[in-house]
């Protein structure tokens, strides 16, 4: 009998124990499934930006010995007028494409998320632009701005009127830029939007539609307030995307007329690749860094971190 | 059951990852690889092309594999645009390729095979070409590249517009135009030929220094140790730079709006082009319009800027002696001859300076007319290569500002001339 309990309780201690390596192989396979992204974000962007952080101490030129030179690079940075410039450059654009993306894709969302006809050809449409390379956006929209060889210089010229300096106007190339960039991007927030959207319980507007809510309270109570989390994220996205504006700016202006349209990251990698400068662009990208992350963290506290009151 | 598909789950993601982490990497130490050892070596040559040089390189290139079978030698063509980046990229990362084609020679001065102990001494390899260029391959007894072919600025005009307008170019040297005249024969052509722009001045500093020349002026110094970019003469001819903009006789759009000026000229619409002899061979094909080349105008003093492009290879490759072994066959007389005869460029070498080019015999008179009128200064200036590669960017810009209206043509200058002392500062 006795050893009957005893082979009973061993049994019992071994389920336990096959219970709990189960347990512990189950919590880990969690891990696993990230494992490959973060072995990816940690070698591409960790170890770089930590990197990249010590170049900033020194002065490496990408070719010879590299020097440690203290904090001279974030003085020269600070002092440096045209850095400032062109940081006012970035921050004007990132001024105008923010609002005006956010206002668009949410208007086309809330647009195309009602049945419509056509609406699957009309999401297509929008969402389109957002597949194709920035680099090919801006090489586009040269093809209909350029002074010389642009579709729309033609089409004025055609009509008698003087063509209009699109590209070497400073005025002009900004809102150049501003276009392409909405055209580029707001199919990717539409999307956003649209997800956001369809999560608001049509509920909601069934009761206040009895109630006798007009559309324009509707859309002010019910849904700004349901897609703070949705517009959070999208504030945040595109903030970020606006001050890392590079690629379709180099394509349709290349930071011309006289700098104008230049933005923090074609800076940057001027500095950094063209000039041989790595220590100083290093510098300069650790600025733009803690501007980005003060950035997001006024934007956090003033959305509440996107929380529905 | 489960437990078996989770452990393949498993291990098919982690076969993945490791063909990725595998596939990403590079087995070779270098971009060259081998041993010198009589085993088959691969010599990675970084190469821009501007017209049909790639496709004679590749000629040269097969040639050479033949009498050499433990070479391969792999032609890896990069847009020019990216050219300097992509080749900084690979030095910093410790992976340089055993040779590149190079224009600024003092970038990378420092990562250079020296060559000289492969080519029989400095005196024996210099005496093969052009005086004028040693600077840019020369570096403190050292050979840091093989001259290929020299550049010329001129211009490159309408034939079609200007035979429309009426307006006959200067034929000898004995007649070009002053920069007034020609002033006026590009008003009639767009006036009269139909021409919608006018000259075409490419967007580098080294094509604006053509004009700076022409005014008298310099970047630095006869001896280089200051700069002279700001005197009178440098701000009269970027005002005159700037005049030429505002009245319409060199468009806005290639300085200002970032617009491709070959692309412009093969439209047919523009009256000429300022720009360097290796543009014949990309214009070689424009069937659309008659084009030509002519003197370029004179200011004070006529001018045009010698350039060149230069075979460079690379410390550090493990195949250095292969290396330097194919930079010397690219030097020889015949394999330069070939190159440039077939790329329609100029030659550095002296004893190449007759070739029977098919096509334009006559224009390479025109562009070698216009280095022979050339000072020496200009040669000093862009040979001055460890300084001048780090201010082109900064000159470039200056220009940009005035013709802008940010600033001044003086207020400019004194900038760029601030900058320049710095990079001279630094070379010392």
């Amino acid at each position: 009998m006795e050893r009957v309990i005893k082979q009973q309780s061993k049994m019992k201690t071994a389920k336990q124990l096959s219970f709990q390596t189960d347990k512990r192989k189950r919590q880990m396979v969690p891990y696993l499934f990230v494992l490959p992204n973060f072995v990816i974000f940690f070698t591409f962007i960790v170890v770089p930006a930590f990197v990249g952080l010590y170049y900033s101490f020194t002065d490496y030129d990408g070719l010879s010995e590299m020097n440690f030179v203290g904090i001279e690079n974030y003085k020269e940075v600070f002092h440096s007028s045209e850095y400032w410039n062109i940081f006012a450059n970035t921050f004007k654009y990132a001024f105008a494409v923010v609002p005006l993306i956010f206002i668009c894709s949410l208007g086309i969302a809330i647009l195309l998320i009602k049945e419509i006809k056509a609406k699957g050809f009309f999401r297509a449409i929008f969402y389109w632009p957002t597949m194709i390379s920035a680099i090919i956006v801006g090489v586009a929209w040269k093809w209909i701005f350029g002074d010389s060889f642009g579709v729309l210089n033609y089409l004025i010229e055609s009509l008698g009127f003087t063509p209009i300096k699109w590209l070497s106007d400073p005025v002009f190339a900004n809102i150049t830029v501003v276009v392409g960039t909405i055209w580029a991007r707001i199919g990717f927030f539409m999307v956003i939007f649209m997800a956001g959207l369809q999560s608001i319980p049509t509920s909601y507007y069934e009761a206040a539609q009895m109630d006798g809510a007009s559309k324009f309270k509707m859309f002010w109570s019910i849904t700004l307030p349901l897609l703070k989390p949705t517009s959070f994220l999208v504030l945040i996205l595109l903030l970020i995307e606006s001050f890392k504006q590079y690629p379709l700016v180099l394509a349709l202006t290349g930071g011309g007329p006289a700098k104008e349209t230049t933005f923090l990251v074609q800076y940057i990698y001027e500095f950094g690749f063209k000039k041989g400068e790595l220590g100083y662009a290093s510098a300069m990208s650790v600025v733009l860094f803690v501007v980005i992350v003060i950035f997001t963290v006024i934007q956090f506290k003033w959305t509440k971190g996107g929380t529905i009151d | 059951m489960k437990k078996m598909l989770r452990m393949l789950t498993m291990s098919l993601l982690a076969a993945v990852l490791l063909i990725g982490v595998v596939a990403c990497s590079d087995s070779s130490k270098s971009s060259g690889t081998g041993k010198s050892d009589g085993k088959k070596v691969t010599l990675d040559f970084l190469w821009f092309t501007d017209g049909v040089e790639g496709d004679v390189m590749r000629d040269i290139i097969k040639d050479y594999q033949a009498s050499n079978k433990n070479v391969e030698v792999k032609l890896i063509e990069v847009a020019y645009q990216d050219y300097t980046t992509k080749l900084k990229t690979m030095i910093a990362g410790g992976k340089p390729p055993a040779l590149a084609r190079v224009t600024d020679t003092g970038d990378f001065a420092n990562q250079a095979l020296d060559l000289a102990p492969y080519v029989g001494g400095v005196d024996k390899f210099t005496s093969q070409f052009l005086p004028s260029i040693k600077p840019y391959y020369v570096k403190k007894d050292k050979i840091i590249a093989t001259p290929m072919d020299v550049t010329a600025n001129g211009i490159i005009y309408n034939k079609t517009l200007f035979k429309k307008a009426g307006v006959d170019v200067p034929q000898s040297p004995d007649d070009v135009w002053t920069w007034d005249e020609f002033e006026n024969a590009i008003k009639q052509v767009k006036e009269k030929g139909g021409a919608k722009y006018g000259l075409l001045v490419d967007f580098t500093p080294h094509r604006y220094s053509t004009l700076l020349y022409e005014f008298g002026g310099s970047i630095f110094t006869k001896d280089g140790s200051a700069p002279a970019i700001n005197n009178k003469n440098g701000v009269v001819a970027l005002d005159y730079f700037k005049k030429l903009h505002k009245d319409g006789i060199i468009p806005e759009s290639v300085w200002l709006g970032g617009e491709n000026p070959n692309n412009l000229f093969r439209s047919g619409t523009a009256a000429a082009h300022l720009a360097g002899n290796w543009m014949l061979s990309n214009y070689k094909d424009i069937n659309n319009f008659e084009w030509g080349v002519t003197y370029l105008p004179k200011g004070e003093i006529r001018s045009s800027v010698p350039g060149g492009k230069y075979v460079m290879g690379f410390q550090k490759t493990g195949v250095e002696k292969e290396t330097a072994d194919f930079i010397k066959y690219l030097a020889t007389k015949e394999v330069n001859a070939k190159f440039n005869q077939d790329s329609l460029f100029l030659s550095a070498r002296k004893d190449n300076n007759e070739l029977n080019y098919s096509f334009g015999k006559e224009m390479f008179k025109v562009f070698s007319n216009e280095l022979e009128n050339t000072p020496e200064v200009a040669a000093t200036d862009w040979g001055n290569q460890v300084v001048i590669s780090k201010v082109t960017t900064d000159i470039r810009d200056a220009v940009v500002e005035v013709l802008s209206g940010g600033e001044s043509s003086k207020e400019a200058m004194d900038k760029v001339a601030e900058k320049l002392k710095a990079a001279i500062a630094d070379s010392k």
